[in-house]
């Protein structure tokens, strides 16, 4: 039974975004572009419901989310934000955070592109990449369907950019859906299955 | 002269030094320093009056009670103008407490339930939840925005809006929380406090008012951790939106 994904239907939230649709399935990356402006950041922060919508719906797996346990639905769909913020500890606390059972780092560190010896640094001493990094694996420890990626890239350089995207469409070839916003080209056409432009309906 | 008038004196001159020193020292503080003393005196000289009635009559004593309160909130509630009805969240923050505790200590007989003791141990209480309110409610309007990054970070992992919101409760209530406990900590070492000094220049015994003195202080701790565990309680519930949201600091608090 293969998952529907994640649909936007004429989402509007105040002046930001006037009827935007979108929709990613499971095994693709769709890369988000705007010509400006901070749309793509609250379409990304409305699927998750951490902005009200003034109009439209958002469906998981054809489900209105709105319906969803916003706990449950930010598991599902996990939101990795333009500058990820460590929570405090090691690499190994922020991937287990808030979960009851402690999940393995490896897997996680690895599938972002990590090793494992990682597990044990305090987070808040890695670099900008390292973080970002933590942040994908953190997002999926929770064995999310979806994830959304807020320019992943931004202060990295190409060759560590590069590498996470090849990561993110490993992860996407083992079905997870994947939708980033990005301004640079290169994201675009390294990483996205598709390009979706904000405001070219 | 009487010694009323020789005290009210010297305390002048000692305020005049300080408007004068404020000016040579150009910091632009000498009207605000003059009208802080001008204040001082005659709201003190009011409240002798005053106090003497209140010890003759008891339904004025609730009156100025409650009037203690209300400034109390007042002052407090300016710290969080940004949320709705923080006046009445920082009243109630306050008088909670503070009264339950003043009963608590009347009903067991610390002290005789005159006006007499009763008006100033209230007076002390709610001067306390006021500070531990104001410190508390301050602190955590301004994490709301520092810390929203944060907020939303455990939000996304799945946190609900209360849990993701735990440690900058925790981080203003200990801020709120630090002057009481520094204070009840160096007693005796750095500081004598009011009440000590008040009862040693009274006349009574150094026993007496070590005593009394203690059992202020060690209410205070029970009074203000309420007060401000109370208003960051109030401050999180109008700060969570519906589905899992919180609030920004600086944000309208009234957006969807």
């Amino acid at each position: 039974m293969v998952s529907d994904g994640l649909r936007c239907e004429n989402v509007r939230v105040r002046e930001v975004l006037r009827g935007v649709s979108l929709a990613v399935a499971p095994g693709e990356v769709v890369a988000l572009t705007a010509p400006s402006g901070e749309g793509k950041s609250t379409l990304l922060r409305a699927i998750v419901r951490l902005v009200a919508l003034d109009g439209g719906v958002v469906t998981l797996d054809g489900v209105d989310v709105t319906s969803l346990d916003p706990r449950v639905l930010r598991r599902r769909v996990g939101l990795v934000a333009q500058r990820p913020v460590m929570l405090p500890g090691s690499v190994a606390d922020n991937l287990a955070y808030g979960l009851q059972a402690p999940p393995d780092p490896r897997a996680a560190l690895e599938a972002a592109g990590l090793h494992e010896r990682f597990a044990d640094r305090d987070a808040s001493e890695l670099s900008g990449g390292e973080q970002a990094r933590v942040a994908i694996a953190r997002a999926l420890t929770r064995k999310p369907e979806v994830l959304l990626l807020d320019e992943p890239t931004s202060g990295l350089d190409a060759p560590l950019a590069e590498a996470i995207g090849r990561h993110v469409r490993e992860l996407a070839a083992d079905g997870l859906a994947v939708c980033v916003t990005s301004h640079d080209r290169a994201v675009v056409q390294q990483w996205a299955d598709r390009e979706q432009r904000l405001g070219a309906e | 002269m009487s010694e009323v008038l020789i005290q009210a004196g010297a305390g002048i001159v000692l305020a005049a030094v300080a408007v004068v020193l404020a000016s040579r020292l150009g910091l632009g503080l000498s009207k605000e320093l003059a009208i802080a003393a001008a204040r001082a005196v005659i709201q003190l000289t009011a409240v002798g009056a005053v106090i003497v009635a209140i010890f003759e009559v008891p339904a004025l004593a609730f009156a100025f009670v409650a009037v203690m309160l209300v400034t109390a909130a007042f002052t407090a509630g300016r710290r969080i103008g940004g949320v709705p009805r923080a006046r009445v969240y920082a009243f109630g923050a306050i008088a909670a407490p503070a009264l339950t505790a003043t009963g608590f200590l009347l009903a067991v007989g610390a002290f005789d339930v005159t006006p007499r003791a009763a008006v100033p141990t209230a007076g002390i209480l709610i001067g306390g939840a006021m500070a531990a309110t104001s410190l508390t409610g301050r602190r955590l309007i301004e994490a709301l925005d520092a810390d929203h990054a944060e907020i939303e970070a455990r939000l996304c992992l799945g946190d609900s809006a209360r849990e993701a919101l735990r440690p900058s409760i925790r981080r203003a209530i200990h801020t709120g929380l630090t002057p009481a406990i520094d204070q009840t900590r160096s007693v005796g070492l750095v500081t004598l406090p009011g009440a000590f000094v008040g009862l040693l220049l009274g006349g009574a015994r150094p026993a007496e008012a070590a005593s009394t003195q203690l059992v202020v202080l060690l209410s205070l701790l029970a009074v203000e951790l309420a007060a401000a565990a109370l208003l960051a309680e109030f401050v999180q519930r109008a700060a969570i939106a519906p589905g899992e949201r919180v609030h920004q600091g600086s944000t309208p608090w009234r957006s969807k």
